[in-house]
C-alpha cells in the first residue's frame, strides 16, 4: 500500500474518526442553537444542502465498514497467533510482552494454567491459553448497528420525499403520479393492545394501473409503489353547502374539516364574502365515536366578521334553515391525511435497532461473567516470547501472567507450587 | 461588602491558580505570571464590553465564553478516554505541547481573563467607579500569589494530570459564573435539552413513520410526554453537566499500569503495581473534587439567591362581543414596568396572561406560558423574566417576541386609554400553545 493510501486507511479506519464527525456535529448544533430554536430541524436541513456536511457524515459508516475490516483483521491475526499458525511477531496484538531468556521448553506449564480454568493448546513451539468468549462479535453487531443508523440517516436526509395527500373513502387513492385504486372503506377501530388504543384501515381496491388490492395499516407503514403510507390526521370531508338571505351568497364546495376528535373545532371561509362556520362534531351521549360508527352530526356556528348570527346542529345529509340563511351538508366521508413518504433509510435505521439491541445482550453478560483473557507463549532457539491480554478481570489475568512467568524461568516445573489464581495489586 | 459580594469568585479563582500550580508545576512562575495579568486585563474587557453594550449583549459574551471552556473540557475529556483505553491513539504531540511553558502560559492567562471578566460582572451594573474594579484585581492578584504559595506547601505525591486540571479549572469557573444569574450556563442548558429531545422525539416520531398520539395508547403517550417535560431537560443537562468530569475520572482508572511482566520478583511487580495505582488514586482526587465544585455550581443555578417579583392574576372578563379590555391607568399602572398578570375564564375555558411596558416603552400583551414549557408562567426579576418551569432568563428587552422560551405574544390593541385583546383569540391561543405543552400535568399552575 503506497503512503497517501496508507494515510487515508489510517483516518478512515481510526476508532477517533466518527467521534470527531459526532463532534463536529453536535458543535454545528450548538452554533445553529445560538441562531434558531428549531435547531434540530435547521440542523437536517442544513447538512441536506451542504455537500461537505454530507461527505462528512458519510464518513460515519464508512469508518464503522472499515473499523469492521481492520477488526476482523486484527481478530484473525489474533487467531492465528493462538493456533501457532502466524509467522509473525504477535506482540503488536496484546496489551503486554516479554522475552524471557530460557530455554524453550513449556514443561508442565500447560496442566497448570489448565488447573486455573485456562483452556490450552500446544502446537509445535507454541503454547496459547485462554478463557472466556471474545467481544468482537459483539463489536462487529455494534458497528454494523453503526453503519446501517449513520447509512440510514445520511438517505434519508438526502434521499427522502414527502407527498401528503388526503385519502378518502369512495375516492381513488390519490399518488404522485396518480391513478391509485378506489378507497373502498376506511375504518377506525379500538385497538386491543397495549400500544395502539386505535386502529386505522384503509382498504384499496385494485388499479387499473396494474396494483393489486391493498391494505394499509398504522405500523410497519404499508408500501405502495415505492412509497410508504403514513396516516397522520383523521378528518371529515363535507360538502358544505350554503346561502346567506338575498341570494348573494351561494356556496357549494367539499372541505376538509379537523374536527376529529369530536369537540375539535375547525373553520369555513365562505370566499368573497364576511361569513365563515365554525364546525365541530358532537360527541354522542352513549360514549361511541362518530368517526367509527359514521353517525357524525355537526355543531356549527355562522359568523358574520366577530358577530355571531346563530348557531346548531346538523347531521350528515341534514339542513339548516334560519333568517335566510340556509345551511346543509349533504355528504360527509371519512378521510385521512396521509404522507406518501419514499426514504429507504428508514429500513437501515431499523436494521441499526436489531443490530444495536443484539450488541447489547450480548455484549454485558460476556463482559460481566465471560470476559476473554489469552495468553500465548512463543519459544525461539534462545528464548520464549510471552504476550498477554484481557478484555476484563485484568488484573487477575495479569497475575496468572506473571507467575507463569515465574514458573518458566525457575524451571522448576515439578518442585514449586504453582498459585495461579492469585491477583496481583 | 465589595469583597463578600465577590467571596465565591476570589475562592474560586485561588481554586484556579492552585490547580494551574500543581497541574504545571515545572511551570510555576509562568502560571504566576499570566494569572496576574490574566485577571486585571478580564475585569478590564469587561467593563469595556458593559459600556459599549449595556444590557444582556455583554452577559451573553461572557457567558458564550464560559460555555466555549466547558466545550473545550468536553473535547479534552473524550481525548482523555480514547488515549486511556485505546492503543493507537496519538500522544506525543499532545503531551509535548500540555508540558511547553507555552501551554502553561496560555492556560493562565485565558483562565485568569476569564475568571476575571466573571468577577467583574458582579461589579457591573452596581458601582460605577473605579475603585471597586481596582480592588477586586488587587485581591485576586494577592490571592494568586498566595495560592501559588500553598500549592508549593502541597506534598509532591500529590499530582495533577492535565485532564484534571482542566476539570478543575473549567468546574471552578463554571461555579464562579453560576452565582451570577445571567452568567449561568445549566438552566440555559436544561432548556436547550428540553428543546432537543422535544424535537428528537418528533423527528424520530417522523422518521421511523411512528404513528401519532391519536392513535397510541394515553398511558403510552404519558410515559413519551416524560421526554417533553422539564425532568428529561435537569436530568439530561446534569448528565451533560458531569459526564467530561466523571470521563476524566475514568480516564485516570483506566490508564495502564506499567509494565511488569519483565520483573522476576513477585515482591517487587507488586510494589511498583501498587505504587502506580496509588499515583492513579492521587490523580483521581482532583477530578473528584471538580465532580462536587460541579454540584455546588448546579445547586446555585437551581436556587439563586433573587427574589422575583410574581404578583397573583388579576380575574378578568370580556364583553359580549368577547373584547377584553384593560385600562392603562386604574388599578395597576400598566405603565410601570412590571409585570401585570390577568386570568381570564369563559365558558369552562381560561387562559392566563401578563402586560408589560418593556424598556423600550411598548406595551406587550403576552400569554403566561412559552410555546416549549409547561405554562408555570414567568416572574420578573432585574432587567429580565424567568421561565419558572425551566428557569430560562428572557431580557425584558425580547419580551414581546416569539420564539424560544418567550413568552407567546398575543395580538392586542393600544388604544389612549387601554389595551383590548379579542377574548376568543386568547382562549385559541392558550388553547392551541399553552396547552399542548401541558399534556402531561395538564392546566399550568
Amino acid at each position: 500500500m503506497s503512503r497517501p493510501l496508507r494515510a487515508i486507511w489510517a483516518v478512515i479506519s481510526s476508532r477517533a474518526t466518527s467521534p470527531l464527525v459526532i463532534g463536529v456535529f453536535l458543535l454545528i448544533y450548538i452554533v445553529l442553537a445560538f441562531i434558531t430554536d428549531d435547531t434540530l430541524i435547521a440542523l437536517m436541513e442544513y447538512t441536506r444542502t451542504n455537500v461537505l456536511l454530507v461527505v462528512l457524515l458519510a464518513l460515519v459508516p464508512l469508518n464503522s465498514g472499515c473499523r469492521i475490516v481492520k477488526e476482523t483483521d486484527r481478530h484473525l491475526k489474533l487467531r492465528r497467533a493462538l493456533a501457532g499458525k502466524s509467522a509473525n511477531d504477535p506482540s503488536g496484538l496484546f496489551d503486554e510482552s516479554v522475552a524471557l531468556p530460557v530455554p524453550s521448553s513449556f514443561d508442565g506449564l500447560s496442566g497448570r494454567l489448565a488447573a486455573t480454568g485456562y483452556r490450552v493448546r500446544c502446537t509445535g513451539g507454541t503454547l496459547a491459553a485462554w478463557r472466556g468468549v471474545s467481544i468482537y462479535p459483539v463489536r462487529v453487531l455494534f458497528l454494523a448497528g453503526m453503519f446501517c443508523l449513520f447509512a440510514g440517516i445520511l438517505v434519508s436526509l438526502t434521499t427522502r420525499t414527502t407527498h401528503r395527500m388526503s385519502v378518502i373513502e369512495g375516492e381513488p387513492l390519490p399518488t404522485a403520479t396518480g391513478g391509485g385504486g378506489l378507497v373502498e372503506r376506511i375504518t377506525l377501530k379500538t385497538g386491543a393492545g397495549p400500544i395502539l388504543a386505535k386502529i386505522l384501515t384503509m382498504d384499496v381496491a385494485p388499479s387499473d394501473s396494474g396494483d393489486g388490492r391493498k391494505v394499509f395499516g398504522l405500523y410497519p407503514p404499508s408500501l405502495y409503489r415505492g412509497y410508504f403510507v403514513y396516516p397522520r390526521y383523521i378528518a371529515i370531508a363535507s360538502i358544505i353547502r350554503f346561502s346567506a338571505p338575498g341570494g348573494q351568497t351561494a356556496y357549494e364546495k367539499q372541505a376538509v374539516m379537523n374536527i376529529y376528535p369530536a369537540g375539535k373545532e375547525d373553520r369555513v371561509e365562505i370566499p368573497g364574502s364576511p361569513y365563515r362556520i365554525l364546525f365541530s362534531m358532537i360527541q354522542p351521549e352513549d360514549g361511541s365515536d362518530p368517526y367509527v360508527t359514521g353517525r357524525i352530526t355537526y355543531l356549527f356556528k355562522l359568523m358574520n366578521g366577530k358577530e355571531v348570527i346563530f348557531a346548531g346542529s346538523l347531521p350528515v345529509g341534514g339542513e339548516f334553515v334560519r333568517d335566510g340563511y340556509r345551511l346543509a351538508i349533504p355528504e360527509g366521508k371519512r378521510m385521512v391525511i396521509t404522507d406518501f413518504i419514499q426514504d429507504y433509510g428508514v429500513l437501515l435505521v431499523w436494521g441499526a435497532a436489531i443490530f444495536f439491541l443484539a450488541a447489547g445482550c450480548i455484549w454485558l453478560p460476556v463482559t460481566i461473567f465471560l470476559p476473554r483473557r489469552e495468553m500465548l507463549f512463543v519459544s525461539a532457539p534462545d528464548n520464549i516470547h510471552a504476550c498477554s491480554r484481557s478484555e476484563g478481570g485484568g488484573r487477575k489475568h495479569g497475575g496468572v501472567f506473571h507467575e507463569a512467568l515465574d514458573f518458566l524461568e525457575a524451571g522448576m516445573a515439578d518442585r514449586q507450587p504453582f498459585d495461579g489464581g492469585s491477583a496481583e495489586k | 461588602m465589595v469583597l463578600a459580594k465577590l467571596a465565591p469568585h476570589l475562592l474560586s479563582w485561588a481554586g484556579i491558580v492552585l490547580a494551574m500550580g500543581r497541574g504545571f508545576s515545572g511551570r510555576r512562575s509562568v502560571v504566576a505570571a499570566g494569572a496576574i495579568v490574566g485577571f486585571p486585563l478580564g475585569v478590564a474587557g469587561a467593563c469595556l464590553l458593559s459600556r459599549a453594550y449595556p444590557g444582556d449583549f455583554s452577559f451573553a459574551i461572557i457567558r458564550d465564553i464560559v460555555g466555549g471552556s466547558f466545550l473545550l473540557l468536553w473535547g479534552g475529556a473524550v481525548a482523555a478516554i480514547y488515549s486511556s483505553t485505546v492503543r493507537e491513539f496519538p500522544r506525543s504531540w499532545g503531551e509535548r505541547l500540555a508540558n511547553s511553558p507555552f501551554c502553561a502560559g496560555a492556560v493562565a492567562l485565558s483562565s485568569g481573563m476569564i475568571a476575571g471578566a466573571i468577577s467583574a460582572c458582579r461589579l457591573v451594573g452596581t458601582y460605577n467607579t473605579l475603585p471597586p474594579f481596582l480592588l477586586l484585581a488587587l485581591a485576586a492578584s494577592i490571592l494568586a500569589l498566595a495560592a501559588l504559595a500553598v500549592e508549593r506547601a502541597l506534598a509532591a505525591s500529590f499530582p495533577v494530570s492535565h485532564s484534571g486540571l482542566m476539570a478543575s479549572v473549567v468546574a471552578l469557573l463554571l461555579f464562579s459564573a453560576s452565582s451570577i444569574i445571567r452568567l449561568d450556563l445549566f438552566s440555559p442548558l436544561t432548556m436547550k435539552l428540553m428543546k432537543f429531545s422535544h424535537d428528537f422525539v418528533h423527528q424520530f416520531f417522523e422518521s421511523m413513520l411512528i404513528p401519532d398520539h391519536l392513535f397510541i395508547r394515553t398511558y403510552l403517550w404519558g410515559y413519551i410526554g416524560l421526554l417533553f417535560g422539564n425532568g428529561v431537560g435537569f436530568w439530561g443537562a446534569l448528565i451533560l453537566w458531569f459526564t467530561p468530569a466523571v470521563l476524566v475520572a475514568l480516564a485516570i482508572q483506566w490508564e495502564r499500569l506499567p509494565s511488569v511482566a519483565h520483573i522476576r520478583q513477585g515482591a517487587q511487580r507488586r510494589r511498583l503495581l501498587a505504587t502506580g495505582i496509588r499515583a492513579r488514586r492521587f490523580r483521581l482526587v482532583i477530578p473528584v473534587l471538580a465532580m462536587v465544585v460541579l454540584a455546588a455550581a448546579v445547586y446555585r443555578s437551581r436556587f439563586p439567591s433573587v427574589e422575583y417579583w410574581d404578583p397573583k392574576p388579576l380575574p378578568i372578563s370580556a364583553s359580549p362581543s368577547g373584547d377584553i379590555f384593560i385600562p392603562k391607568k386604574g388599578d395597576v399602572d400598566l405603565e410601570d414596568g412590571k409585570l401585570h398578570k390577568y386570568l381570564f375564564k369563559q365558558g369552562g375555558r381560561e387562559a392566563r396572561f401578563f402586560v408589560l411596558m418593556t424598556p423600550a416603552g411598548k406595551l406587550t400583551v403576552d400569554l403566561d406560558a412559552c410555546a416549549i414549557c409547561k405554562p408555570d408562567g414567568y416572574g420578573q426579576a432585574e432587567g429580565t423574566v424567568i421561565c419558572y418551569y425551566c428557569k430560562t432568563l428572557i431580557p425584558l428587552e425580547t419580551v414581546g417576541q416569539p420564539g424560544g422560551c418567550n413568552p407567546i405574544p398575543l395580538p392586542f390593541t393600544e388604544k389612549e386609554d387601554g389595551v383590548h385583546i379579542d377574548g376568543l383569540t386568547l382562549l385559541n391561543m392558550w388553547g392551541t400553545n399553552a396547552q399542548s405543552t401541558a399534556r402531561v400535568k395538564g392546566g399550568g399552575k
